[in-house]
């Protein structure tokens, strides 16, 4: 695979990336004070790493501007609730494409103003601001982009001699050669989180149908049970009876999620198929902090052609709240963040997936030279159109709550891969009818 | 009006208003939100009984919770039964019967968070009690229960009941210590056997505070949920879905928050049913 140095080529962005100093106009008038919310799902790293990384370095250029914040369970639920109340934090923090139905709702600030004083929609990836846009504004900045690919025990692989698969016909035929060597072909449990099901459905659907079928069906143009998707869906259906994600259907859904990932650097399980997320974990799994001496390495998810697809997903985005006093410190604390500076150092130093921004080569200095290769894919991926859709950003939250539950028991054989697309399928236009369903970047 | 009576409505109205803000309001406006198609913020579209009807007649998923809601309820019987064994068993107890309650009652205190990731790990198929059991010889428990859809419901009862039979256990020992204690004298000097002490003085002495604890266990069952989410999140294949996991799904990740209320208001209609059924056969003389 060719390398893409760096990251501001798919962007097609100028490299560099400064952000301003200077004090706040705001600061004439006295000190301001802007509220921030954290989920604490991942306890006190989140907002230690805010902390130093964001909030600290701005109050320095910026003494004017202090903040205070708070880990909230349950974020988004809290957020949401409070927005719609009058009250909540300034600076907004929602999942995926969450923010839009906040941004509909008029509970958030159109940054059409803000985008163009400070350049946004320049340093942005331009798809990226479109999926946040409401009335002909976007209302959200996209934070972490994402993919997925199929992770492998390099060390393994090589110890076996199996072939790294490119098609999935290759990938079947070494799942069965690893569980007939008695390993575990793929080191996957959703006991942490229930929606681990979607990334593999997102997977087989764009791999086996292809994005652009894939696209033509998020538009409304083909039916979600048309016989390519279904068969997706059967196929992943047999892996998952064939017992080669964690051993079985009932230890996928009850192995502790780190165990997996033990068992997955030990070499006890063979593969992974997940996000980029996944990478700052490996550190912890393989090599001497884990007691092994294995290695990780990565490839794009086999598709039915061979050609390497990289599903594009937003982990998050950040907004301005409607009720928020101070609007333009927002605007430029959201500024500083997405600073190709401060985006290089959160993922050199903590792992953190970059926003859609133009990064500087230069501020990558540092980071596993592996993850920056798969961006580096991903790029020219997405410049080829080679780029797939993640389900928990192009399609609505019914629809995508139901992929999730109800792929179960199309696992579990209760009902047909054809009973759960046509399921799919009528929550799709029902979402469309209703207007729920994200924006998808025209192909 | 007097002055007693002022001081009294005096103290009364701020609780009233109080309950009215954030009981009575809400559970009026929520008739309203069940009859509209509504995410949970903005604006809601009424749409009368549209809710109710594919509630009543279409939607599945409902049907499935309810019909694990009414098994849940059936399941209590062994609730039930272990703790009027519990109950019957401590009665006889006089030497450190506090140190036993206090020992049972240990389960009942614990956050239902933590309960259920003590359980998480006992039921854990490779290092829990089960392998741990056929490590030395004793298979069969090393199931991942929790994860197979035939057994998830039972297990998350199990779970559930184990600590909540000690509530019922320690009422009902309650109740029997309040039987005179001439009854079982009397009853032993005419030849009265274990059994029939049991059946025909302890059962009927403890019926109001039994009759109790079933209407109250049956209204539980349906609000049941802690330990549901904490474990399985209704899952897998929805072998464990109860009606309280279905809002939680449609109110905050499908944003379907009217559809969600009109759930939430059948639930309060079934807790209704088993209050009037209480009141009614009181009324009929019932000593419940």
């Amino acid at each position: 695979m060719k390398k893409i140095a760096a990251i501001p080529l798919l962007f097609a962005l100028a490299a560099g990336t400064v952000f301003a100093g200077g004090d706040l106009e705001a600061a004439a008038e006295g000190s301001v004070e802007l509220e921030l919310w954290i989920d604490s799902n991942n306890g006190d790293a989140s907002l230690a790493r805010w902390q130093s990384m964001v909030l600290e370095p701005f109050t320095e250029a910026n003494p004017n501007v202090s903040f205070e914040t708070a880990l909230i369970a349950n974020n988004y639920d809290a957020t949401r609730t409070a927005l719609a109340s009058g009250a909540g934090p300034d600076i907004v923090m929602t999942y995926g494409p969450f923010a839009l139905e906040l941004g509909r709702n008029k509970l958030l600030q159109p940054l059409d103003e803000f985008a163009a004083q400070y350049g946004w929609d320049q340093h942005f990836a331009p798809w990226s601001l479109d999926l946040f846009e409401v009335d002909g504004a976007p209302v959200a900045l996209p934070d972490e982009i994402e993919t997925l690919v199929l992770y492998y025990n390099k060390t393994l692989f090589e110890e076996h001699g199996w072939p790294v698969p490119d098609t999935m016909d290759e990938l079947f035929a070494v799942a069965a050669q690893i569980e007939q060597a008695g390993i575990i072909p793929f080191g996957h449990a959703n006991e942490c989180w229930r929606g681990t099901n979607e990334w593999f459905i997102g997977e087989f659907l764009n791999g086996w149908a292809g994005p652009a079928t894939v696209y033509q069906g998020i538009i409304g143009n083909e039916r979600w049970d048309a016989p390519v998707f279904v068969e997706a869906m059967r196929l992943l259906a047999d892996m998952q009876q064939n017992g080669w994600f964690m051993g079985g259907l009932d230890r996928y859904y009850t192995v502790p999620c780190a165990t997996a990932g033990a068992m997955f650097g030990s070499g006890e399980a063979a593969m992974r198929i997940s996000g980029t997320w996944s990478i700052g974990g490996f550190g912890g799994e393989f090599g001497e902090a884990a007691g092994n001496a294995n290695d990780w390495a990565w490839t794009p998810t086999p598709t039915r052609t061979g050609v390497d697809i990289f599903n594009v997903g937003i982990g998050n985005a950040f907004a301005i709240s409607a009720h928020s006093d101070n609007p333009e410190a927002v605007a430029k604390l959201l500024d500083f963040y997405y600073s190709s500076e401060v985006q290089g150092a959160l993922f050199v130093e903590h792992g953190k997936a970059p926003a859609p921004v133009a990064v500087d080569e230069r501020h990558l200095q540092g980071a596993d030279p592996r993850y920056v290769d798969l961006l580096g894919a991903m790029n020219e991926a997405f410049a080829a159109d080679n780029y797939g859709y993640t389900t928990w950003v192009f399609w609505g939250p019914k629809t995508n709550s139901y992929m999730i539950e109800d792929v179960e028991r199309l696992w579990a054989g209760t009902i047909t891969a054809q009973q759960y697309m046509e399921g799919w399928h009528e929550l799709h236009q029902e979402e469309m009818a209703e207007g729920t369903v994200p924006p998808a970047p025209a192909r | 009006m007097s002055r007693t009576r002022l001081v009294a409505w005096a103290f009364i109205v701020p609780i009233l208003l109080l309950h009215f803000i954030v009981k009575i309001s809400p559970s009026v406006s929520a008739v309203y939100y069940s009859m509209t198609e509504w995410s949970g913020i903005g604006p809601a579209e009424f749409i009368g009984l549209e809710n109710f009807r594919h509630l009543l007649f279409e939607d599945r998923y409902f049907w499935q919770a309810f019909f694990h809601n009414w098994l849940w309820l059936a399941f209590t019987t062994f609730t039930f039964a272990l703790a009027l064994l519990g109950a019957t068993l401590m009665a006889f107890i006089s030497k450190a019967s506090l140190t036993f309650r206090t020992l049972l009652f240990l389960p009942y205190i614990l956050p239902s968070v933590v309960v259920a990731g003590i359980w998480r790990n006992l039921l854990n198929p490779d290092l829990g009690i089960g392998a741990q059991l056929a490590s030395v010889g004793i298979p069969g428990l090393d199931v991942a229960f929790l994860g197979i859809p035939e057994t998830s419901l039972a297990a998350v009862f199990f779970i559930d009941n184990w600590r909540w039979w000690v509530f019922i256990m320690l009422l009902l020992l309650a109740a029997l210590q309040n039987i005179s204690v001439e009854l079982y004298e009397s009853a032993r000097v005419d030849g009265a056997s274990a059994w029939q002490e049991f059946w025909h003085i302890s059962l009927p002495g403890i019926r109001p505070t039994l009759m109790f604890l079933i209407l109250m266990t049956s209204i539980w069952t349906f609000m049941v949920f802690d330990y549901v989410w904490l474990l399985t999140r209704g899952g897998p294949a929805g072998s464990s879905e109860v009606l309280n996991t279905l809002v939680m799904k449609h109110a905050f990740i499908r944003f379907d928050a009217g559809y969600a209320t009109s759930i939430g208001l059948v639930l309060s209609l079934i807790s209704s049913v088993f209050i009037v059924v209480f009141v009614v056969l009181r009324r009929r003389g019932w000593e419940i």
